[in-house]
């Protein structure tokens, strides 16, 4: 008599768990704020697209490919990566964007009981992944806005499984040198993976900033997660792989789902990975935009916080969701800063001087 | 941090006389198991004797009738799942009276008694189900006897969650610091407070030094599905912005990753960072002088607005155009308009009490044919009983909540303030101009 409910079912970690609700689509947001145009300065998209080659692709790819399975490990990609790292091409392992091979590690290595550390501001799927898996997310607060190394080791303990360090990182964009990584790594001697997310790297200016790939031969329980929503323009396409040392991938193999990465996705990134030139012009763009904001804010008086990457970090005397609505209202897409606990502060992505002059000027306009 | 029901106990029978004392002694050793006392068990018995026994005679004769037994924490609800061909909310209106002149009547009596038996009541139509839940809650001792207030400004302290006997203490400083409605009615009872925060009701942080003295604290708890409303930031020594920011912090730190869309400060203290929040709008209170203070109502939105579509009826659609504009919120506003469709004949409103802030909510039910006079007659008892502050909450996300507009302004209510996301839409807050002195 009584409507079927799945309430019986869930497992309690779930049942305290919230769905996540991801924005609308651009026409719909727009529609419902009344602006005509909208700079998207909320994802760190890069607002070149992807590189030339990898756009070549997508214009070419011929329809009836459609109905073929795509390669179920990405075959050519990571052959593709293998030559370009110097790798083995079974090193690496492709998924569905960034956040699928967060999934792939978690459930490889992780069950109940068990722990992950990461730290309190920053990238939010590890904690997520973890939580909804059942799993405590041990969260570390950064100090000085970046990782706390020995915040960190402080809280391991035997069912410690993964430490997740986003390097840069997001959104605070601090970053561990290479001497610090290595000590960090020597620290935790193998006790617990380290997962190095370096989303970001590619856009990296220091000098001091760690090689990922080459770390992974020094050290069998390090996972290095790379993807190609950020620099390589590819993030509606969804697409990220990890590489590891080879007994460490293929352990995490056990837990991969083959066939989720499309055959646009393989080919476009294959495409993307010979661009270097793609890289050079992507960062010119990034140095002048954060140039100029670096500049305007100062000129505005209000603080931010600006490292590495393709974003930077802007306090306002005013509660981070209004200014969101505010600059919607006038076209301007950031994104806020109360979800990654830091309230009161917005993250812009660096983008064309067109869409920093526009997001400057309604910036302005909700100070006045 | 939603609430977690700690135990359910569920029975089905028949709508069926014969089968009153299972009903009830279901209900009576449950609500007991549950921590009820032997009174506040008592009357939970009583109201479901009515309500089954209504069931058997008038509307749902033998018929499957679904009852679970809840434990709160602080409270008990009783549920009853049933199909009923005619099942009269009406008597559960806190002016209802019954005739005794026409069997109808007398089977409503039962109905009457049951909803004066209980703290509270909720009603929904599921399909060709009805859920009916009851609510009764635990009695506490208020507590006179703790030690005397350290008001005390600490030099260094850290925010952290109290634990029961620090919560407690906390709670009765804060009390005798602070008016009603500032605190809300559960500080009355330090226990109720602690029960509250142990079934995740509410969540709580304070200050306090190494030494374990207390300097302020906060609470905080879910408001329906997507808001989290929060009391204080209570500062029990000497004002301390620092103290105060640092409480809303953790208190946003704890919130910002649990699904919550706004953070929702209804009465807030004047240690509020007003520049973390937007101000709402303003409801009008006495105070325990009796004198008419004012308060904003405070509001944070904790993710990027979506935009919503709202109901609206013709006349309160300026004061919404308004409001969203000014609190730059994305809405459509529809219009509700009668086209002479059938409806039910009488309405059905919910009254919550906090009779130390001298202060009523009501809460649309069901709405029908009679709402001017439903609403009137709530009014005029309010008013009898000094109830000066009547409040009503319309949820902008059920159309049919629209109807009640044009009694509502025919009776003095003006809309105050939106809720953004506070119900399945925004709610509105109606004040009532005569007893509020608006």
């Amino acid at each position: 008599m009584s409507a079927w409910s799945p309430e019986r079912l869930l497992p309690d970690y779930i049942k305290r768990f919230e769905p996540y609700v991801p924005s609308k689509p651009d026409p719909e947001l727009m529609k419902l704020y009344g602006c005509s145009r909208l700079y998207r300065l909320n994802n760190n998209e890069n607002p070149l697209g992807p590189p030339p080659a990898a756009q070549e692709i997508l214009r070419r790819f011929p329809p009836p490919r459609a109905a073929v399975y795509p390669s179920g490990d990405a075959y050519y990609l990571r052959h593709k990566l293998a030559l370009k790292f110097g790798k083995q091409p079974d090193q690496f392992l492709v998924g569905n964007g960034a956040n699928e091979v967060i999934n792939f590690v978690i459930k490889a290595f992780c069950e109940q009981g068990d722990n992950i550390i990461t730290g309190d501001k920053t990238f939010a799927v590890y904690e997520w992944v973890a939580e909804f898996s059942g799993l405590e997310a041990r969260l570390i607060p950064l100090k000085h806005n970046g990782f706390d190394e020995a915040g960190m080791l402080d809280r391991v303990d035997e069912r410690t499984k993964i430490i997740f360090i986003c390097n840069p990182n997001n959104p605070t964009g601090t970053h561990w040198s290479s001497d610090r990584f290595r000590r960090f790594m020597d620290a935790i001697d193998g006790r617990a993976i380290v997962v190095a997310d370096e989303a970001y790297c590619e856009f990296v200016e220091a000098d001091d900033f760690p090689d990922g790939m080459s770390l992974i031969d020094e050290y069998p329980n390090l996972v290095v997660f790379r993807t190609f929503s950020k620099m390589y323009g590819l993030a509606g396409l969804r697409i990220g792989y990890l590489v590891a040392d080879l007994p460490l991938v293929q352990a995490i193999r056990s837990a991969c789902i083959v066939y989720s990465v499309n055959t646009v996705a393989q080919e476009a990134a294959v495409a993307a990975v010979e661009d270097d030139d793609h890289i050079v012009r992507t960062k010119e763009m990034v140095r002048e935009g954060k140039e100029f904001l670096r500049n305007e804010l100062r000129d505005l008086k209000l603080p931010f916080i600006s490292g590495e990457g393709n974003f930077i970090m802007i306090k306002l005397p005013m509660s981070d969701t209004l200014a969101y609505r505010k600059l919607m209202a006038q076209g301007v897409m950031v994104r806020t800063m109360t979800g990654f606990r830091f309230p009161n502060y917005i993250r812009v992505t660096i983008s064309s001087m067109e869409a920093m002059d526009a997001f400057i000027k309604a910036l302005a306009s909700l100070l006045r | 941090m939603q609430p977690i029901h700690k135990a359910e106990v569920t029975l089905s029978l028949r709508a069926d006389l014969i089968l009153l004392p299972v009903a009830t002694s279901f209900v009576e050793k449950a609500a007991t198991a549950f921590g009820l006392g032997e009174s506040e068990a008592l009357s939970l018995t009583l109201a479901t004797e009515e309500i089954f026994a209504y069931l058997c005679g008038a509307a749902a004769p033998g018929k499957e009738v679904l009852m679970k037994c809840r434990s709160g924490g602080y409270y008990v609800d009783q549920e009853f799942l049933f199909e009923a061909r005619d099942f009269n909310m009406k008597a559960f209106n806190l002016t209802a009276s019954v005739s005794m002149d026409h069997q109808d009547g007398m089977d409503e009596t039962g109905l009457l008694i049951a909803s004066r038996m209980v703290d509270r009541f909720q009603f929904f139509e599921e399909g060709k189900s009805l859920r009916l839940i009851l609510t009764k809650d635990k009695s506490y001792p208020s507590l006179s006897d703790l030690p005397a207030a350290d008001h005390n400004t600490l030099e260094s302290y850290s925010i952290r969650p109290p634990d029961t006997e620090e919560l407690k203490l906390f709670v009765y400083l804060a009390h005798k610091r602070y008016d009603s409605p500032v605190t809300p009615q559960s500080f009355n009872f330090p226990g109720k407070v602690a029960d509250m925060v142990a079934c995740g009701e509410y969540r709580s942080a304070i200050a306090a030094d190494q030494a374990g003295h207390i300097g302020g604290g906060i609470v905080w708890r879910w408001d329906g599905i997507r808001l989290v409303e929060f009391y204080g930031p209570y500062i029990l020594g000497s004002p301390n912005p620092g103290m105060s920011q640092a409480l809303i912090d953790s208190c946003l730190r704890n919130v910002a990753r649990i699904g919550a869309v706004g953070l929702i400060c209804r009465y807030p203290t004047p240690e509020l960072p007003a520049e973390y929040f937007e101000p709402l709008g303003s409801l009008i209170f006495r105070n325990e002088e009796n004198a008419l203070v004012e308060l904003t109502s405070y509001y944070r939105h904790l993710e990027e607005d979506l935009g919503l579509s709202v109901w609206s009826h013709d006349s309160i659609e300026p004061f919404l155009v308004n409001t969203y504009g000014r609190l730059a919120f994305a809405r459509e506003i529809k219009p509700v308009r009668s086209g002479g469709e059938s409806h039910s004949a009488f309405s059905v409103l919910a009254a919550e009490f906090d009779r130390g802030a001298g202060q009523v909510t009501l809460r649309p039910i069901w709405w029908g044919a009679d709402s001017e006079s439903v609403l009137a007659a709530y009014v005029k008892t309010l008013l009898k009983e000094k109830l000066g502050g009547i409040l009503f909450e319309m949820d902008l996300g059920k159309s049919w909540q629209c109807y009640f507009t044009p009694a509502l302004s025919k009776f003095g209510f003006e809309p105050r303030l939106v809720l953004p996301y506070a119900g399945q839409g925004d709610l509105v807050i109606f004040q009532h101009r005569i007893g509020g002195s608006i």
